[in-house]
């Protein structure tokens, strides 16, 4: 590090406060954003660390001054976190943060207008990313992670300030965003709940007033809550929703939707192009897609297999899973059409015997009692429509539509 | 991590290493587990924060307090003792010579109680480490007696090995012998599961089933905390695996909404060395039959590779699936080929004559050929799901487990 002398640390902090002062006094919401980006890495605040480390009297300097001490609040453990990110110590970075989130959050709720609505973004921001980085901090000493449940905590502090009827509503979603992300992060998922339930339900919001940005990630998170409680038709909507309304060019973002959004299509009977998948980089689903094209058990297994810390780390597994019974349907299908072709007057009696052959063919072993099982289950959820006869272990399929398509909706549970 | 005795930690800046002090700096704010209550660590406790603060008391800014240590060397206060003779608020197990007045200090075992905050507790009235080993030990020794109808004991049982978690949560008793005690008393959980459906005599048997189910859940959820919180290095603990399949196969009937996290979001955070074990990857292949409705897969993978506390915890849905298996073939099997009990008792693990009742208790009729074979004609349109509970139609006729329950219990075996 270059020599910092006395003088020129005594400036850069002498300016920050200054800056930070003239934005409140002014309300200009765009200038104290810079300010509080403690984890953008920036070099005005880095520069402001590295200053504060050398002259150590920062403190004197706020609570002296008419004009900072009222912020001191705010100013004097921001200071303490900055200094304390610099060198790595996260934990006391957070810590500090919280406090100064806190007491802007006090001011916050003074100010009438929503002038300072995009600052209170970054806090929201920065708290959430701080407390995840405390947490490994934490978890790599041995000691339990507690500070993102903390940021969350807050949050829902700020989501309190903001449900209201003044301009500072718009807010809203953005935090609710936020506090997403922490519970997603912890595995608490059901607490989103409750914030769900007053964005959608309660009165205080007019869910088209927010930033399409918001509504974007919203319905993605809310979308994901779907997909994990095997809602299909609420999670294409959702899904849906966020991928039409994403910007085209965010191809991260809209990869992420397709995560989920594509095993969702698929219970409903929907198919993706391969193209699709691969221009995303979603490849993980190929496999899966072409068992359920070609009625192959042992493909979707594999699939299954092949993939399983991921699909299960993203929590599409069991959805996945349980496509074999479309997988089946394709099969018993693909047998059908063949026997028409052989001889299309006898083609709608399929001997358990013969799938138990193909399903040996796809070095799947399963007995005639299992294939009966199958068919009695698939008959039974409307994937084929017939009844199965035990005494002449035959199938035997309607002449009408014997396999139902799903058609958007999802297999009977 | 430190296992016992927890003191509160006064910061020591004098060693040299700045890893060192960085270390013992972060110690500073987290000396003490009993704010954990409030946190849900990563590995995916996931409803623990109800949990904990039943157990723990409420939540405070504790990091400097100091743990508390129990003085009391008996399995129950002396305090408690002497109010309770005079109250004549004695268990049966706890009276002496059958007086419901006097008790001593080897048959009074402390009662749980709900306390409001820890600040309140005497020493003298909580039971250090190796008490309460000697207490659950006891407890436990009680099930084997057959002198009391099985609920009687269940109930004793119930209430002070809940005293036990409580002294052990208000002492942050988190190693080892703690994980040791939980496993415990989950497995009694678990058994009692089984044997409250038995207990037909008691018009109080549903509640004291669910009360059961309830705290089977709190010390589930407790023990997962426990292995979180001893973990080192990414290993995981002997029985963890097990107990961690538990939690699938209790989740077998519910969706997602009704019970907390859904079981999609609580795999994503177990680690890959849990959901690859044996004991997991039998919980998800009984999950997948449970789910895909593969009732031939369901009950052969049971009968053959259950554990006799898995079993125990699947008993409730085994007979919803026999409903469902009923349903489908009713629903889908050929109206001129009558389905022979004898085959749906091979496929449902279910002797013929408890087919028969559950087929009626669905509302099905039965026929009867000249040779006494009996059948269920498909395509009736009377069938209904059983009402009345399962304990009415508790079969349990998966034959590796019916020698299990005669076995008496000298120590919970597996």
């Amino acid at each position: 590090m270059a020599y910092l002398s006395m003088g020129e640390a005594h400036r850069r902090i002498a300016d920050y406060l200054s800056r930070f002062s003239e934005a409140v006094l002014s309300q200009d919401g765009s200038s104290l954003k810079p300010l509080l980006s403690v984890s953008s890495n920036s070099p005005i605040l880095f520069s402001l660390a590295d200053a504060l480390n050398v002259f150590q009297d920062a403190n004197r300097l706020i609570k002296q001054s008419d004009r900072y001490s009222q912020l001191a609040e705010i100013l004097v453990p921001l200071f303490r976190c900055l200094q304390n990110y610099r060198i790595e110590h996260l934990v006391d970075a957070y810590t500090a943060f919280e406090k100064a989130a806190n007491a802007f959050l006090q001011e916050f709720r003074n100010w009438e207008s929503a002038w300072a609505m995009e600052a209170m973004y970054v806090i929201a921001y920065e708290i959430r990313v701080l407390a995840e980085r405390a947490d490994k901090e934490l978890a790599s000493y041995g000691k339990n992670p507690e500070k993102l449940k903390g940021a969350g905590s807050f949050l829902m502090k700020v989501f309190g300030a903001l449900a209201g009827k003044g301009s500072k509503r718009v807010g809203a979603l953005y935090v609710t965003c936020q506090l997403f992300k922490v519970y997603f992060k912890l595995g608490t998922v059901h607490l989103c709940r409750s914030v769900i339930r007053s964005i959608e339900t309660a009165r205080i919001f007019d869910f088209e007033e927010f930033p399409v940005r918001d509504k974007v990630t919203y319905m993605y998170y809310t979308g994901r809550l779907e997909v994990f409680n095997e809602n299909f038709i609420a999670a294409d909507q959702k899904l849906t929703y966020a991928l039409t309304h994403c910007d085209p060019q965010r191809e991260a973002n809209i990869r992420l939707i397709l995560k989920y959004l594509v095993p969702v299509k698929l219970s409903l009977g929907i198919l993706p192009k391969r193209r699709l998948l691969e221009k995303y980089n979603l490849v993980e689903y190929n496999n899966v897609v072409q068992a359920l094209r070609r009625g192959d058990l042992r493909l979707l297994r594999h699939a299954l297999q092949e993939h399983e810390d991921r699909f299960l780390r993203s929590g599409v597994y069991l959805v996945l899973e349980k496509l074999e019974l479309q997988v089946y349907q394709r099969l018993v299908k693909k047998i059908y059409i063949i026997q028409k072709q052989k001889d299309p007057s006898k083609a709608h009696q399929v001997k358990l015997e013969v799938i138990v052959k193909a399903l040996k063919w796809l070095e799947m072993n399963m007995d005639v009692d299992e294939v009966e099982c199958i068919m009695a289950i698939l008959i039974y959820k409307n994937l084929v429509k017939g009844y199965f006869a035990h005494k002449s272990k035959v199938v035997v399929l309607s002449k009408q539509d014997p396999f139902p398509k799903l058609n958007g909706k999802p297999v009977n549970s | 991590m430190e296992k016992g005795r927890r003191e509160a930690k006064k910061p020591n800046y004098s060693s040299s290493s700045p890893d060192e002090q960085r270390r013992l700096r972060s110690n500073n704010f987290h000396s003490n587990r009993s704010e954990n209550n409030a946190q849900v660590s990563k590995r995916g406790s996931t409803c623990s924060s109800n949990t904990l603060d039943e157990n723990y008391g409420q939540s405070q800014d504790s990091s400097n307090l100091p743990s508390l240590v129990g003085t009391c060397l008996d399995m129950c206060p002396a305090r408690e003792r002497a109010q309770r003779e005079r109250l004549r608020d004695l268990s049966v197990f706890e009276r002496l010579n059958g007086n419901p007045g006097r008790t001593s200090p080897s048959l009074a075992v402390k009662k749980f109680c709900r306390t409001m905050s820890t600040t309140h507790i005497q020493a003298s009235d909580v039971r250090p480490l190796p008490v309460l080993q000697g207490t659950l030990d006891y407890l436990l020794s009680l099930l084997d007696s057959s002198e009391h109808p099985f609920d009687v004991v269940h109930d004793f049982v119930f209430d002070r090995t809940r005293s036990i978690r409580q002294d052990l949560s208000m002492q942050n008793i988190v190693n080892d012998q703690a994980i040791n005690m939980y496993e415990e008393m989950v497995k009694f959980h678990i058994i009692s599961h089984h044997k409250l459906l038995r207990c037909s005599s008691n018009p109080n048997i549903s509640s004291a089933h669910y009360l059961n189910m309830e705290q089977l859940t709190k010390s589930l959820l407790s023990l997962y905390d426990l292995y979180n919180a001893n973990r080192k290095f990414n290993s995981i603990n002997r029985n963890e695996a097990e107990f961690l399949s538990f939690y699938v196969l209790l989740h077998l009937g519910f969706n997602g909404e009704s019970m907390g996290e859904s079981l999609s979001t609580w795999f994503r955070l177990q680690p890959s060395s849990v959901t690859k074990s044996k004991e997991m990857r039998f919980a998800r292949k009984v999950l997948r039959f449970f789910r895909v409705g593969n009732y031939k897969c369901f009950f052969s993978t049971i009968a053959s590779e259950a554990s006799y506390l898995q079993f125990c915890l699947m008993e409730p849905f085994i007979n919803e699936i026999r409903v469902e298996a009923i349903s489908c073939i009713n629903y889908g099997g050929y109206k001129l080929h009558p389905y022979p009990l004898e085959y749906l008792s091979k496929i449902l693990m279910l002797k013929e004559s408890n087919v028969e009742s559950l087929c009626k208790a669905c509302g099905l009729e039965i026929t009867t050929d000249e040779a006494g074979n009996k059948f269920l004609p498909t395509k009736q349109t009377g069938f209904c799901r059983p009402k009345g509970g399962f304990h009415e139609y508790s079969f349990l006729d998966i034959e590796r487990f019916q020698r299990q329950t005669m076995v008496k219990h000298s120590r919970i075996v597996n």
